[in-house]
């Protein structure tokens, strides 16, 4: 076993980035302007426990900066300090080096030093220099006196060994006895409390009698579970002074409406039920009693019987539930697992039916089955892979906060659909190419405040980055309400570069399209932000590289939308099995719209080699898949030939001639790109249930590809979206 | 049989790397029974089925914080005489001092060594 020290602490950086997490969320919550103390919590909380982690690690850096965060925060919690926009903002600074730090100790790397010490002074100046107190508390343990000899460990009705606490002293004078009313709001049960408890503490201190009054009750239907109905008269002979009544409830100052007066000769005796109420039982309480005292601690759960009050009402996350952290490696391994047991179950399946037993025979029907089980297995699988796509956003929100200010923009950060889940390995390669788009969108993508604000815009600019599922894709949107993208400059910036001939006819989106070009950029004067190096392009194999596809749409004045389209997963897909020329290629299922078969009418020709396909009103062009492949020479009519219509993410379709379809199925993916490098037109490979091994197509790209060639032969890559 | 082989501790953060520590503190102390929650109240109730004589528990925790754990027990006839070693990341004068009043037994500041934690502990229950 390894060390416990050492994956204490490793468990410690994973634990940050969750408390990271939530700060970020409550930082967010305060910009939105709560001001609520639960919101406020959240944050200073996570900076405690990140500073308090910190200090059992030694991890100097971060526990002195976390402290100072720490003390701002409490300023704000305790209503010293009411933080503006600017402030916050400050925070979310603070925020950011936090995380450096945490990710500077957990790498063992330099600290961020030379950010720091101006935050620092900020902060300082903000909420004021804390006095380091370290005063000195004086206490004197209380010692308990365990005789545990050999007795096992006590019961709970065996509590008297360790029932000689010293008892609490007051000096208050001393009457004979009280007589309280209580009646609990729905906040004291949501917040832990059970009076139960309360009256045993009650009871502790002498003679106690309760009245529960059930009049508040409503019929069984209209019973609302969050909320409580009782209200109880109690009535306590004793010497102790009624300070030692209130500390009794003490913690639930506030949670209910409460009197006690001192009991006197006219009220000694049982406190009079409230008129309207007339229950023939007299003994409801001690059976209550009973019932609880055989439970005695199923009530206090907050977070089970009223998140929808504080929860809600704050919009504080949710308890986490119980979660269990497993290598990513063993993970892996099980998805690697389902991927050959999908593959077996294929081939079985294919055996069976080569045995020619009929459909309904004993075997079919478990196999059936089994096929079920394999799929939601598989599914299972995925899901254990999949996490919100949240903790990418939230990276994404400091970008936008450093690139404005490098920049000097305002520009505010919206996220819509960060619970999507998105698979681990995608989110976590999604971060560089996010990063890049965002900057670029900050930087290129926003006039300058003086512009905007000439336009009649806001003179903040938005940036918001979106998650959603889309007909079995992940489809990521990164858009800006800035200028738009200037075709004007960039066709000529084009030109200038020998990109594009000089008679080139684009279309506007052909035109949107040049910015993926490598090397490509417009900035007239290269910023410190989004600098030189990096371009479009490589944004856009990064996300070719993930089974996805970037498409880009923009409005001149109004802004710009990247659109990224990703596979839910990279392990398996939906195909759909066809031949061409002899060979077995997988057409993946999402991708295809319907299929048909072609007749006369539904064709015409273009030219010599083009020809179109006429589906509802509107033309389709119609590709040869046996010869875009290279598999044979295009055919010389299409009459009576079967065509799979694509549709894309840009709404443009195509129509790919196969020579048949032979079935439908679940395939793994296997990638090509370690041994082959990216192939045009090819995502991937995978295995049959024969042993066959089949070619994924990426039907996009071949279209994509395909038009290109036909419509501008001389720059194909410009137009390979 | 030596004190530590029968204490029975609750451990009590919301942090799970605190829980860890001062488990891994306690075992290298020789206390193996120990138990851990991540709030006031599922400590509650496992203490419910499985009675403890100590509960080391964080202050600063969402919900339930510790003080007001230590008032739940010592308000429930079963539990109120339990051991409660209360670790803080700030020291206060407002926690100590109610803590003293609701019957704290000791508290400790973090960061601790485990020295520290263990000297906590004996001077409550004694030597271990």
């Amino acid at each position: 076993m390894s060390d416990p020290m050492a994956e204490i602490r490793a468990s410690f950086f994973i634990e940050c980035e969750e408390l990271l997490e939530s700060l970020q969320d409550g930082l967010q919550m305060m910009d939105d302007g709560s001001t609520d103390s639960e919101t406020i919590n959240i944050v200073f909380r996570a900076v405690h426990s990140i500073k308090g982690g910190a200090g059992a690690f030694g991890l100097d850096d971060l526990v002195q900066f976390a402290h100072r965060f720490e003390t701002a925060m409490d300023e704000v919690r305790s209503g010293n300090f009411h933080p503006d926009s600017e402030a916050i903002r400050l925070f979310f600074t603070c925020a950011d080096i936090l995380g450096d730090l945490v990710r500077a100790a957990r790498d063992d790397t330099p600290p961020p030093n030379d950010q720091i010490a101006p935050v620092l002074e900020k902060l300082d100046l903000l909420v004021g220099v804390e006095e380091e107190e370290d005063e000195d508390l004086d206490f004197t343990p209380m010692t308990l006196s365990l005789d545990l000899g050999d007795t096992p460990p006590l019961g709970l009705d065996d509590a008297g060994a360790l029932a000689d606490l010293p008892p609490l002293t007051f000096d208050t004078p001393v009457g004979k006895g009280f007589i309280i009313s209580f009646k609990p709001e729905n906040a004291l049960y949501s917040s832990g409390n059970e009076p139960l408890y309360l009256f045993r503490a009650l009871r502790d201190l002498g003679d106690l009698s309760v009245r529960c009054d059930i009049s508040g009750l409503p019929a069984l239907a209209s019973i609302d579970p969050n909320c409580g109905y009782l209200s109880w008269a109690l009535t306590l002979v004793t010497e102790e002074p009624e300070q030692a009544v209130r500390e009794v409830f003490e913690f639930v100052d506030g949670l209910c409406a409460l009197s006690i007066s001192p009991l006197t000769d006219d009220n000694s005796a049982l406190p009079a039920p409230e008129p309207e109420v007339t229950y023939p039982e007299p003994d409801v309480i001690p059976e209550i009693e009973t019932k609880a005292a055989e439970a005695p601690v199923t009530q206090p759960e907050p977070a089970q019987t009223a998140p929808a009050q504080s929860a809600k009402s704050t919009g504080a996350p949710t308890q986490p539930r119980a979660t269990v952290r497993v290598d990513l490696e063993r993970i892996d391994r099980l998805v690697n697992l389902v991927g050959e047991l999908v593959i077996n179950q294929a081939m079985l399946s294919q055996s069976v039916v080569e045995t020619g037993l009929p459909p309904n025979s004993p075997v079919s029907t478990g196999l059936e089955e089994f096929l079920q089980l394999t799929r939601d297995i598989q599914e299972s699988v995925m899901m254990i892979r999949a996490q919100p796509i949240k903790s990418l956003f939230q990276r994404m929100g400091r970008i936008v906060r450093e690139a404005s200010a490098s920049v000097n923009k305002e520009v505010k950060f919206h996220t819509d659909g960060e619970t999507t889940e998105v698979d681990k390995t995608v989110i976590e390669r999604l971060a560089d190419p996010l990063t890049h788009m965002i900057r670029n969108a900050v930087d290129h993508g926003f006039e300058t405040t003086e512009d905007r604000i000439a336009s009649g815009k806001p003179s903040a600019g938005i940036v918001t980055l979106s998650a959603q599922h889309r007909s079995g894709r992940i489809v990521i949107e990164i858009s800006d309400d800035g200028a738009g993208i200037d075709r004007e400059r960039v066709k000529a910036k084009a030109l200038e570069k020998g990109l594009i001939p000089e008679d080139a006819q684009l279309s506007d989106g052909d035109i949107d399209n040049l910015l993926f070009l490598p090397g490509f950029s417009t900035a007239s004067e290269i910023s410190n932000l989004s600098g030189r190096g990096v371009g479009m392009d490589v944004v856009k194999s990064a996300i070719q590289a993930l089974g996805g596809r970037i498409s880009i749409s923009s409005q001149q004045g109004k802004g710009t939308t990247f659109s990224i389209s990703l596979p839910l997963t990279l392990a398996v897909l939906d195909g759909m099995v066809v031949q061409v020329a002899g060979e077995t290629l997988v057409v993946p299922l999402n991708a295809i719209l319907e299929t048909l078969t072609l007749t006369d009418q539904d064709l015409r020709q273009l030219g010599p080699e083009t020809h179109v396909v006429q589906i509802r009103g509107g033309f389709v062009p119609l590709l040869d898949l046996g010869a875009e492949l290279g598999y044979r020479e295009p055919e010389t009519s299409y009459v009576g030939a079967t065509v799979l219509l694509i549709g894309q993410e840009d709404g443009n379709r195509a129509a790919l001639a196969v020579d048949a379809i032979e079935d439908q199925r679940q395939v793994v993916i296997k990638g090509l790109e370690g041994s082959y490098g990216r192939v045009p037109g090819i995502a991937a490979a995978t295995i049959l249930g024969d042993g066959q091994i089949a070619l994924i197509l990426d039907p996009t790209d071949l279209v994509t590809q395909a038009s290109g060639r036909t419509r501008v032969r001389a720059f194909p890559k410009a137009l390979a979206g | 049989m030596a004190l530590r082989d029968q204490l029975r501790v609750m451990v009590v953060d919301d942090m799970s790397t605190s829980r860890g520590l001062i488990t891994n503190a306690l075992d290298s102390f020789g206390i193996r029974n120990v138990a851990s929650a991540a709030d006031g109240p599922s400590a509650l109730q496992k203490m419910a089925t499985s009675p403890v004589h100590l509960v080391i528990s964080d202050y600063n925790m969402p919900g339930m914080d510790g003080l007001q754990l230590l008032h739940s027990l010592r308000s429930n006839g079963a539990t109120r005489g339990v051991g409660f070693l209360l670790i803080t990341g700030r020291a206060d004068r407002e926690i100590i001092d109610m803590g003293k009043r609701l019957g704290m037994n000791n508290f400790l500041k973090k960061p601790f060594e485990p020295a520290g934690l263990r000297g906590a502990i004996e001077a409550i229950v004694g030597k271990l």
